[in-house]
């Protein structure tokens, strides 16, 4: 059985096809990060401008890579949300024209819904049920899958998401668009424990919580840059050596600290679920899922607790249409088809 | 004019929901303040008034605008990530604020130019970690009877 999918929810434009929930025939994503960096984050008309331009050459794409042709599918996967509203529009709308003109049914599918069928693109995928943790820029939830369709969030965030928190750190630290890069590098030579930055917990409750500690990190800086120009005044510095010196100095200790946090916190928190729901296997994506130190914690944590630990590769962690081919391909196979009424949500919970 | 301290999210978030049992439909409010100094936090309040629980208003900075079906209808957004006006008229800000729509504005001062004169503007301000001195316009100058 083979699906397009098709994902415009943020900054790229991807398409896939997909055989059988399983074989990755294609998955072209365009990836815009280069026109958005100067920009300081995703520019939402720069993105829906993108995707009108770019969702016909990659949908070509992705079927000449596949070596098929819009009559062979069996049906049209497309993210309905969450997302930025104006580039979810395209993708529908697209989606929709096809499966009209051609006849193919259209299958609707929640962008989350996605990152946790992302990993069953890899071999082995995990076996029901198991715990999903989704980080990203957009989302940073925590669910129990319990089978197709059955799925229990037990958490997410109150305010900020785990990726987005990185952004605006980043932005705050003057480091620029992408934040999880730099900052994943930028900790490497620093100490984790040099700023005590508050992890937020919220005890009783599989809930996260960013934005105190982007907060924290802001008011650490401000005092920071106080005690500096101080400094500079006092020994009537003009030539920014102070600002230079400890702008080095603690650059690399603040991303590490910062990242020490929202690392721990996400950790513990799957820790505990594993805990408390008796489930020993875990799956871990999003693009929050590429940053170094969370791998390599939660590998340690899921080693010691003898807990299998699924993370999709990269490609496939991120914003894709592999995943959304995917999840089609479950939803088609349940009869679960959307009508040609579709419209697309910007906010909407699995 | 009304000037308000308030110490921890838990006392913003229930000014929020003061404002917000004092709105009608139709009103837009601009929120103006630093990171962190309690933005997405009020909104939690004002959002309580319309039946939207605490958990389901999260920073809008991902999806920019995001709508809740409630009566009236209630509108979160967030321009953090707005740097021209040409993309508030691609995000589709003039399709959102107005009519019977309740629209709470995160960086309100990015959209200056879309926003009518008589709207409701809170500004918060940073005292100390906990504390923050939050400033109300526009709230008792026009003609409001109790929701």
């Amino acid at each position: 059985m083979l699906i397009l999918g098709i994902d415009t929810s943020c900054d790229d434009t991807s398409a896939s096809v997909v055989a059988d929930g399983a074989v990755v025939l294609s998955n072209i994503i365009s990836n815009q990060t280069e026109i958005h960096r100067k920009y300081g984050g995703i520019v939402p008309e720069l993105a829906s401008r993108r995707h009108i331009e770019m969702i016909w050459p990659v949908v070509d794409e992705a079927l000449t890579t596949a070596g098929i042709h819009l009559e062979d599918l069996d049906g049209i996967a497309v993210c309905k949300g969450p997302g930025l509203i104006g580039s979810l529009l395209i993708g529908c709308s697209f989606a929709k024209a096809v499966c009209y003109a051609k006849t193919k049914p259209l299958i609707a599918v929640n962008h989350l819904e996605g990152h946790i069928f992302s990993a069953f693109l890899e071999e082995p995928g995990p076996e029901f049920p198991f715990l999903a943790l989704i980080a990203s820029g957009g989302h940073t939830s925590l669910y129990k899958i319990e089978g197709f369709s059955r799925y229990e969030e037990l958490g997410r965030t109150r305010d900020d998401a785990a990726g987005e928190a990185y952004d605006k750190v980043s932005k705050l630290l003057g480091l620029g668009y992408p934040g999880g890069p730099v900052i994943d590098r930028l900790a490497k030579e620093g100490n984790p424990k040099s700023i005590d930055f508050p992890r937020a917990y919220l005890p009783e409750s599989f809930d996260f919580s960013f934005s105190g500690l982007k907060t924290a990190v802001m008011n650490y800086v401000k005092q920071q840059s106080g005690i500096r120009d101080q400094a500079a005044e006092k020994t009537g510095d003009q030539s920014g050596y102070f600002s230079s010196m400890l702008h080095s100095l603690s650059l690399s200790d603040i991303a590490a600290s910062f990242q020490a946090s929202v690392v721990d916190v996400l950790v513990r928190k799957t820790e505990w679920a594993i805990k408390k729901k008796w489930i020993k296997k875990i799956v871990l994506s999003g693009g929050v899922a590429a940053n170094s130190e969370l791998r390599r914690r939660m590998k340690e944590m899921a080693e010691e607790r003898g807990v299998e630990l699924f993370i999709p590769s990269l490609l496939l962690c991120t914003d894709n249409a592999a995943m959304i081919a995917t999840a089609g391909y479950h939803h088609l196979k349940a009869g679960n088809i959307a009508g040609l009424d579709l419209n697309p949500q910007a906010y909407l919970p699995l | 004019m009304m000037k308000v301290r308030t110490r921890g999210p838990d006392e913003t978030r229930g000014l929020g929901l003061r404002i917000g049992k004092l709105l009608n439909a139709g009103d837009i409010v601009g929120l103006y303040g630093e990171l962190g100094a309690g933005k997405t936090t009020i909104t939690k309040g004002i959002a309580q008034a319309f039946g939207i629980g605490e958990r389901d208003i999260v920073s809008a900075s991902f999806t920019l605008i995001a709508e809740y079906p409630t009566n009236p209808p209630f509108v979160h957004i967030d321009l953090y990530r707005i740097n021209t006006d040409e993309e508030l008229d691609h995000i589709g800000l003039g399709e959102v604020i107005g009519g019977q729509n309740i629209a709470v504005i995160e960086w309100a001062e990015k959209a200056a130019q879309w926003l009518p004169d008589d709207m409701i503007r809170i500004t918060l301000k940073t005292l100390s970690e906990d504390e923050r001195e939050i400033t109300v316009k526009g709230l008792h100058e026009k003609d409001r009877h109790r929701r």
